[in-house]
């Protein structure tokens, strides 16, 4: 078998440059091909990033900014028409699953979202993915081609680029009836902060009684320099914090040194959020709550009389 | 404008996420005999449908494509207040994977004359995978919004609340459109006891492959799962104990500073 074609896809310039990096793993080295999409509004040296970042083939494509899934799922389609891939990568963010079910829905193809492993091998795409909400790993292989698959943001590669230029290619997006319409858009209240991105992360769960008593949590985030997590609760139903501390399923997930879990029971939709943390901590006054049995150390006790204390013993 | 809107809604009955075991030994996960229920944000759907019929009037039908025990969802659905429900089935359903589905549900909403809105749940609790609503949009050609928090109907469109991960978007569709919804939409009721018992008498609608018009070889598997597992992360598993709060800060601290994570 000759080389195989991946087809590379983000509205986000940093996962784009992921995507790539991955394509050029998942694919033999010899004669493949990784091809990168660069969509109307992207900006101005994407494509020039996206060639460092190993594509051997950049499609830049003219037109006005897509906000209607529709479009951009037809943009992809004449770029998918166009190189023929074994492989579609797009980011397994809000906007990228849905595009991927929108493409995959058009042209009939399997789509995968939520992965975190993907190998182009003789039999199909095979693709490790979150399920059972992130509880479990399931290995999957995908039949038809092209595959549409989306990766799950902070899924990273290194690069491998051979130092040559990457061939420029230029389309214009094709003229498509956009079935929404965007009337608005507004940041979420909060929304600067970037946990993912966070060394330390101290979370906190129910067993808060109060919004005031968040001071507790801020102080010993400040001692560590960590970030404030929360799991949903606080977040999504008291509104204690804002939907950029949310960690888990619905919220995001985080990569820390660091993960202090304070009054958090550990459900799985939260696990999923926290499981790629270096060294746990859990804080609980339950000794049978979940969260320790994946806790590398564990105290059972009242989260009022803890915390105190190990805010004091930092500063110490 | 459209008349009195008819509203579908897809429903599943998916594997239970906080009830499944793995072997221990193997790690894998046996899905076929793993206890199910319906899927969180399909509640929050049905609800958000009734809400709609009972503001503006209108019908809600359940849908949902499984083996006979996808029933459940469907009578859930109905004590939620879905109008009637429809199940799709035959014989080899476990093997249809999202592909299947979404064409399944396509056709069942072309055989039962369409929709003028259809609700899905914006990831299913055992798959989250969220391609679905915009799969099925796809197949039927018509307009779909992902991930709404708040949804408004009016005359000609239907206006909602998209939640991206750092953004709110407002997303006019006209109809017939494909709503995916979360959690954060509603707080779907908790059924009386009378609704639970008459929603038990009303039996689902059932239509096979060939009501449908739909041939089995047409939905043979474009996604083959090999195996599930529950990764294990080996974790340290140390409880930290003294006589004082503050002794057992100390000791915390002075393992950390060990590990080298902190600051
Ligand atoms: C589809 C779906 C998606 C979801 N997505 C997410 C998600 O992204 N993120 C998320 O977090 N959740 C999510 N959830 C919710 C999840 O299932 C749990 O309900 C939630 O994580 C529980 O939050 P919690 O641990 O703060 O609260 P609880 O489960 O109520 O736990 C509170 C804990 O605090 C302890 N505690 C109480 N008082 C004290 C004290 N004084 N000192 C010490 N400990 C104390 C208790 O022992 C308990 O263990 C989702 C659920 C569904 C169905
Ligand atoms: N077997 C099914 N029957 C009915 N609806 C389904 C089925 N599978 C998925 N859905 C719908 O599609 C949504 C998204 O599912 P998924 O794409 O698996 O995350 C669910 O919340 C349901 O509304």
């Amino acid at each position: 078998m000759s080389g195989e074609v991946v087809l590379c896809y983000s509205e986000e310039p940093e996962l784009a440059l992921d995507l790539v990096r991955l394509a050029r793993h998942a694919t033999p080295a010899d004669g493949s091909r990784v091809h990168a999409a660069v969509l109307p509004g992207a900006p101005a040296d994407a494509g020039e990033r996206l060639g460092k970042a190993g594509a051997h083939v950049v499609h830049t494509v003219a037109g006005t900014a897509h906000t209607d899934p529709h479009a951009t799922a037809e943009t992809l389609k004449m770029l998918v028409s166009a190189v023929s891939p074994t492989l579609l990568l797009v980011a397994s963010t809000k906007r990228g699953r849905e595009v991927a079910g929108r493409l995959a829905g058009a042209l009939d193809l399997p789509a995968a979202t939520g992965v975190t492993a993907v190998r182009v091998e003789p039999d199909g795409v095979r693709v490790e993915r979150e399920a059972l909400s992130g509880n479990a790993v399931a290995v999957e292989r995908l039949v038809r081609r092209p595959a549409v698959v989306a990766i799950l943001p902070g899924t990273t590669a290194p690069s491998i680029s051979d130092g040559a230029a990457a061939e420029q290619k230029a389309h214009t997006a094709p003229t498509t009836a956009p079935l929404t319409e965007r009337t608005e858009v507004r940041p979420k209240a909060g929304g600067q902060l970037e946990i993912e991105k966070a060394d330390r992360v101290v979370t906190i769960g129910r067993g808060l009684k109060k919004k005031e008593d968040l001071a507790l949590i801020e102080s010993l985030a400040t001692a560590l320099k960590a970030e404030v997590g929360c799991t949903r609760p606080l977040a999504a139903e008291a509104g204690w914090l804002t939907d950029d501390h949310w960690i888990g399923l619905t919220g995001h997930r985080v990569h820390p040194k660091l993960y202090v879990a304070v009054g958090v029971s550990g459900a799985v939709q939260h696990l999923v959020g926290m499981r790629s943390s270096k060294l746990v901590v859990a804080i609980n006054k339950d000794p049978n709550a979940p969260i320790f049995a994946q806790a590398d150390y564990r105290i059972v006790g009242d989260l009022y009389q803890i915390v105190p204390a190990l805010t004091k013993a930092l500063a110490g | 404008m459209v008349g009195k809107l008819r509203i579908g809604v897809a429903v599943k009955h998916g594997v239970d996420v906080s009830l499944t075991r793995a072997d221990r030994a193997s790690g894998l996960v046996q899905l076929s005999s793993a206890p199910r229920k319906t899927s969180d944000f399909d509640k929050n759907a049905v609800e958000e449908a009734v809400r709609i019929r009972e503001k503006h009037g209108g019908t809600v039908t359940a849908i949902s494509v499984g083996g006979p025990s996808a029933k459940e969802a469907l009578r859930e659905s109905v004590a939620i207040g879905a109008d009637e429900s429809v199940l799709v089935t035959a014989d080899g359903w476990a093997e249809w994977d999202t592909r299947a589905v979404a064409r399944l549900l396509a056709a069942a909403t072309r055989t039962l004359g369409g929709f003028d809105l259809f609700l899905v749940g914006d990831g299913s609790t055992d798959h989250f995978a969220g391609v679905i609503g915009p799969r099925l949009a796809a197949e039927l050609g018509v307009a779909d919004i992902a991930g709404a928090r708040r949804i408004t109907i009016e005359p000609e469109a239907l206006v909602a609340e998209k939640d991206l991960e750092r953004e709110i978007e407002v997303v006019r569709a006209r109809y017939p459109v494909v709503v995916s919804v979360g959690q954060e939409i509603n707080t779907p009721r908790v059924p009386t006891f009378m609704a639970n018992l008459k929603a038990s008498k009303k039996e689902p609608k059932v239509l096979g492959l060939a009501d449908l018009g739909v041939t089995a070889e047409t939905l043979a598997p474009a996604i083959v799962i090999e195996k599930v597992a529950v990764p294990e992360i080996p974790r340290k598993q140390v409880t930290v104990t003294g006589a004082s709060p503050d002794e057992v800060a100390q000791r915390l601290r002075d393992a950390l500073r060990t590990e080298g994570v902190l600051p």
